[in-house]
């Protein structure tokens, strides 16, 4: 079996399915689409089972615009609101056991630096904070601790929105929730702080309010994780349903949320830094 | 019945802001017409969430999108029957 990636026999384009057609042609497959042409061009994303106005969708919708070579990516999920919209995507999708999402991701992005060697393959595991926080919390800090060069992204909607409004470690104290009725008793878990001390090479909390930066943010992260170590991006996706926020407000509830607590962080290495200047200098040389 | 997401082209058209194609949270709901500068909607995929409502009168600040009953949409783009064809989208739609 060959190394290479797997190509079309010219002249046989015309057979290939409507949708990757429409990807290469008219969409992000060996081209980079930015935040601003959104609505002129075919994305990656499909019609989704995602409830209408969830901030999680919109995030998910400018991470795929963000992702830097979407044709190259793998994703990882688990059981949550997220994989809804993940699994109808033109992406990979891997359905990780609750718990074992970056141990999944680990394996993976270590066969892959085996079988292609020349073509530079991103693996994103996208979850929950249930399903990094709590449930997979031992799978993803020893991943990090391992420097797995993979990115992870915590869709946090701070509750168990699927199973009926569980409180998660990533929900704020005093939160009251259908199955928390009096209240969360302790204090939200500091993701941010445990993935600095773990050495994660790029880290950054965000909220959708501003669809240029998600997409940034995901590329540099994306970037750094190819080649320099796993980074983690965390980002507050409200659930409009478990909250009761109605859904013409939902953006404006991610606003006062981002301007008291979850404003815009980045913490990047000094390594990782390094890098990325090096990707913009020689950018900058080819033009 | 239900409300979709409607575009006024005539005010949409001398903007050009095309915000409330990045913050709708289905993807290739609202499109963008290059040739006749002005967004519109694909009402098979609109949820009516109504998010882009308030992004152009808060946001932007232009007032051009409103939310109408789906019966009372004479022509309606539905991107599941046009098939996602930019080249085709003359600034005729809806």
């Amino acid at each position: 079996m060959s190394f290479k990636n797997m190509t079309i026999t010219p002249g046989w384009e015309k057979y290939m399915t409507k949708e990757y057609v429409d990807l290469v042609e008219r969409g992000p497959y060996g081209k980079q689409k930015k935040v601003s042409e959104m609505g002129s061009f075919k994305e990656v994303l499909e019609e989704h089972p995602m409830c209408a106005g969830c901030a999680m969708t919109l995030f998910i919708r400018l991470t795929m615009v963000g992702l830097p070579n979407p044709e190259h990516t793998i994703l990882i999920g688990t059981a949550g609101c997220g994989r809804l919209a993940l699994t109808q995507t033109s992406i990979p999708f891997i359905y990780g056991n609750y718990g074992d999402t970056n141990a999944v991701a680990s394996g993976l992005k270590r066969g892959l630096e085996v079988r292609f060697k020349d073509q530079a393959k991103d693996v994103v595991v996208m979850a929950g904070d249930g399903g990094l926080a709590d449930i997979g919390f031992s799978a993803v800090m020893h991943s990090w601790f391992r420097k797995e060069r993979f990115t992870t992204i915590m869709l946090d909607n701070e509750v168990y929105g699927n199973t009926g409004g569980q409180e998660s470690g990533m929900t704020e104290r005093g939160a009251l929730l259908k199955m928390a009725p009096k209240g969360k008793l302790f204090d939200k878990m500091d993701m941010i702080g445990l993935a600095q001390t773990s050495g994660v090479a790029y880290i950054a909390r965000l909220t959708p309010t501003n669809p240029t930066r998600v997409a940034s943010v995901v590329r540099k992260a994306v970037m750094i994780a190819r080649e320099v170590g796993p980074t983690f991006i965390q980002a507050y996706t409200s659930c409009n349903i478990e909250y009761a926020i109605p859904t013409p407000k939902v953006l404006d509830d991610a606003r006062e949320i981002e301007s008291k607590r979850y404003g815009f962080m980045e913490i990047i290495s000094d390594e990782a830094k390094a890098y990325l200047d090096s990707i913009d200098t020689s950018k900058k040389a080819k033009k | 019945m239900y409300l979709v997401a409607h575009i006024d082209q005539a005010i949409c058209s001398e903007t050009a802001c095309r915000l409330c194609t990045q913050y709708c949270p289905e993807a290739n709901t609202i499109l963008y017409d290059n040739a006749a500068k002005t967004a519109f909607v694909a009402v098979d995929r609109c949820k009516g969430c109504e998010i882009c409502v308030g992004i152009c009168d808060d946001l932007a600040k232009h007032h051009a999108i409103k939310m109408i009953m789906i019966t009372d949409l004479k022509d309606t783009f539905e991107l599941s029957k046009e098939g996602f064809r930019p080249e085709s989208w003359t600034g005729q739609h809806p």
